[in-house]
């Protein structure tokens, strides 16, 4: 038989991808020789509809880029926005505003540890953590009032205040991760299948990480020290002195692979749990908006001339936001950088050379967040009619039925 | 390396294609106030790459962004935003340099040499506002689909832009009952 190649193509629906994105692999035998990522199937030009809208508007617009890490992209729009207009949250919602995201990181991070440990099909591993996932996300809810897209962030502060049950209900939350993560470390990183799974695979060096400008725990694992909360500070974080989670710290030596990756993720659970701790027990009293007037602070954004950059260390990495106000009472220019924008570079290179058993780990070990596109599945008959529920489970019961049936003779 | 050295460096390289900078501070934290330092540059477009090449030489820079603006008239203006010394608590430097690009030659040389995950950057920045990438050797689409049409571009803002492409997006409910568009 002549030796040729084969074109895999993945994506952009695709039983490994949450979400859409298509990779195209040519392998010759198991080992991939040419890889092409394209993307954009959920583009929905959301920084063009934000140029159109209000500052506030825009502010809700944004916690609809990415379902996940849906308070990153509203934290890196405050931050930013508060740098042009030259205003400052009060302390309270200063930190505030931390124990929401750094919550919103545990629920990411776990959610991801469970996605690995499907993409390796090791989906006991998926349930239990996941599990252990939605306590958390109740916790948001309480907080908040929603499990996801919590609108709470406003230019300036916060929208609600956190009461004295609720600060039972962070605590409570806070003893609840220490034992589960620790019970984490223990199924997760001293499983030998894991290890074997993950150890070299999806391997990034320091100098490729640098060179693919990759962010987040991808870089961190690699043993770059890269944290928007320690070297931009901002909020409570620069009360803190974060430091940045890199493997060289916990175990001595960063190879940069999915083990690694693993590894950061759950450490940095452990550092979110004491940053939300801190900023429990020193939370200030006071208001929590400093413009608490929203037209007044239209008004404000439309008198203001100018332009700046912010940034927010969301789950993934970092999320970049640019803003310039010029005489309307919203953006006139608004850039978004999401962190999987970075860090879907590092895919072609990693997976020249591997094999397509790992193609489903390094697509998802950077934790990829294209965004959530829901879909509906219909079934319908040759002359374009619709089946029913009640149809599809009869013809199901049927079957079963029938199989039985042969089994038994 | 601290700001003003920063300033020196960018002075002494580019000289009088460093048209104006600002060293912007920001004060950060509640018990303990402590501050951060920006560098935004308007330089002149024939030194950017010199520009860029006096950043990789402090250190190997991060790069935040790449955006550009288009109001209208005959050019777009540039903005590229690196950072510098991350890693160090407290000690990243962002640098951020702005410049004029007119619209008759809308060309710009690609840093994709010196960093190669800037091709997602500058392929953005190529298929959104139409500016040619000298020595990007992929050009194909990015977030656009391959069958998108030629010579149209989201973010421009005059002929070659996307207004008549777009139906309500921007609209608000009010707004499109009052013409009668119907729910086209």
């Amino acid at each position: 038989m002549p030796k040729t190649a084969y074109y895999i193509p993945i994506g952009p629906i695709h039983p490994a991808l949450k979400e859409p994105i298509r990779v195209e692999a040519e392998v010759e035998g198991e080992r991939i020789v040419r890889v092409d990522v394209k993307r954009g199937f959920a583009h929905r030009g959301i920084e063009y509809m934000g140029m159109k809208r209000n500052a506030i508007q825009t502010l809700y617009l944004s916690e609809r880029i990415c379902g996940i890490c849906s308070i990153s992209h509203p934290y890196a729009f405050v931050v930013t926005a508060e740098k042009a207009l030259g205003i400052e949250a009060p302390p309270r919602a200063q930190y505030i505003r931390p124990i929401i995201a750094e919550l919103e990181r545990i629920h990411s991070h776990i959610l991801w540890l469970g996605v690995i440990a499907h993409e390796m099909g090791f989906d006991s591993l998926l349930f239990w953590t996941w599990k252990g996932r939605e306590k958390v996300l109740d916790l948001l809810e309480l907080l908040t009032g929603n499990r996801i897209n919590y609108s709470v962030y406003m230019i300036g502060g916060v929208r609600r205040d956190l009461k004295e049950s609720h600060i039972k209900a962070i605590k409570d939350a806070i003893t609840y991760y220490w034992k589960f993560t620790e019970q984490m470390k223990e199924i997760i990183l001293s499983d030998p299948v894991y290890k074997a799974r993950t150890r070299g695979v999806a391997q990034l060096s320091k100098e490729m990480a640098l060179k693919l400008n990759v962010v987040g725990p991808v870089a961190r694992a690699a043993g770059i020290r890269m944290d928007i909360r320690q070297d931009m500070p901002y909020d409570a974080y620069a009360d803190i002195d974060v430091r940045a989670v890199v493997p060289q710290d916990i175990v001595g030596e960063a190879k940069g692979d999915a083990y690694d990756i693993t590894m950061v993720r759950i450490y940095e659970i452990e550092q979110s749990l004491d940053i939300i701790e801190y900023c429990v027990d020193n939370l200030p009293e006071g208001k929590i908006l400093a413009i608490p007037n929203y037209p007044a602070l239209l008004a404000k954004i439309r008198r203001t001339k100018g332009e700046a950059i912010g940034a927010h260390e969301a789950p993934r990495g970092e999320v970049v936001h640019y803003l310039k106000f010029d005489g309307r009472d919203g953006p006139s220019v608004w850039k978004v950088i999401a962190p999987s924008y970075n860090n879907i570079n590092s895919w072609a290179p990693l997976l020249l050379g591997a094999e397509v058993a790992d193609i489903p780990i390094v697509v998802a070990y950077i934790d990829p967040c294209m965004c959530c596109n829901d879909r509906v599945a219909l079934l319908k008959t040759p002359e374009g009619k619709v089946l029913g529920y009640e149809y599809i489970h009869k013809k199901a019961v049927e079957k079963t039925r029938k199989i039985e049936k042969e089994v038994r003779g | 390396m601290n700001i003003e050295e920063v300033i020196e460096k960018l002075k002494e390289s580019l000289g009088d294609a460093l048209l104006n900078y600002e060293i912007r501070e920001y004060e950060m934290g509640i018990r303990r106030k402590r501050k951060l330092y920006e560098v935004w540059a308007e330089i002149d477009r024939s030194a950017f790459r010199k520009a860029v090449e006096t950043i990789f030489s402090l250190d190997y820079p991060h790069l935040h962004l790449i955006s550009g603006e288009d109001n209208g008239g005959d050019i777009i203006k540039m903005i590229y935003s690196f950072g510098v010394f991350y890693s160090n608590p407290w000690g990243e430097i962002s640098i951020t340099l702005k410049f004029d690009l007119p619209k008759d030659s809308l060309i710009l040389p690609t840093i994709t040499d010196l960093m190669p995950g800037a091709e997602t950057n500058e392929r953005e920045i190529r298929e959104m506002l139409g500016i040619e990438f000298e020595g990007l050797k992929n050009k194909r689409h990015l977030f656009l689909p391959d069958d998108w049409p030629e010579g149209k571009y989201p973010w421009r803002r005059d002929e070659y832009g996307v207004e008549d492409m777009i139906k309500h997006t921007h609209k608000s409910v009010k707004e499109i009952r009052k013409k009668g568009e119907g729910n086209a």
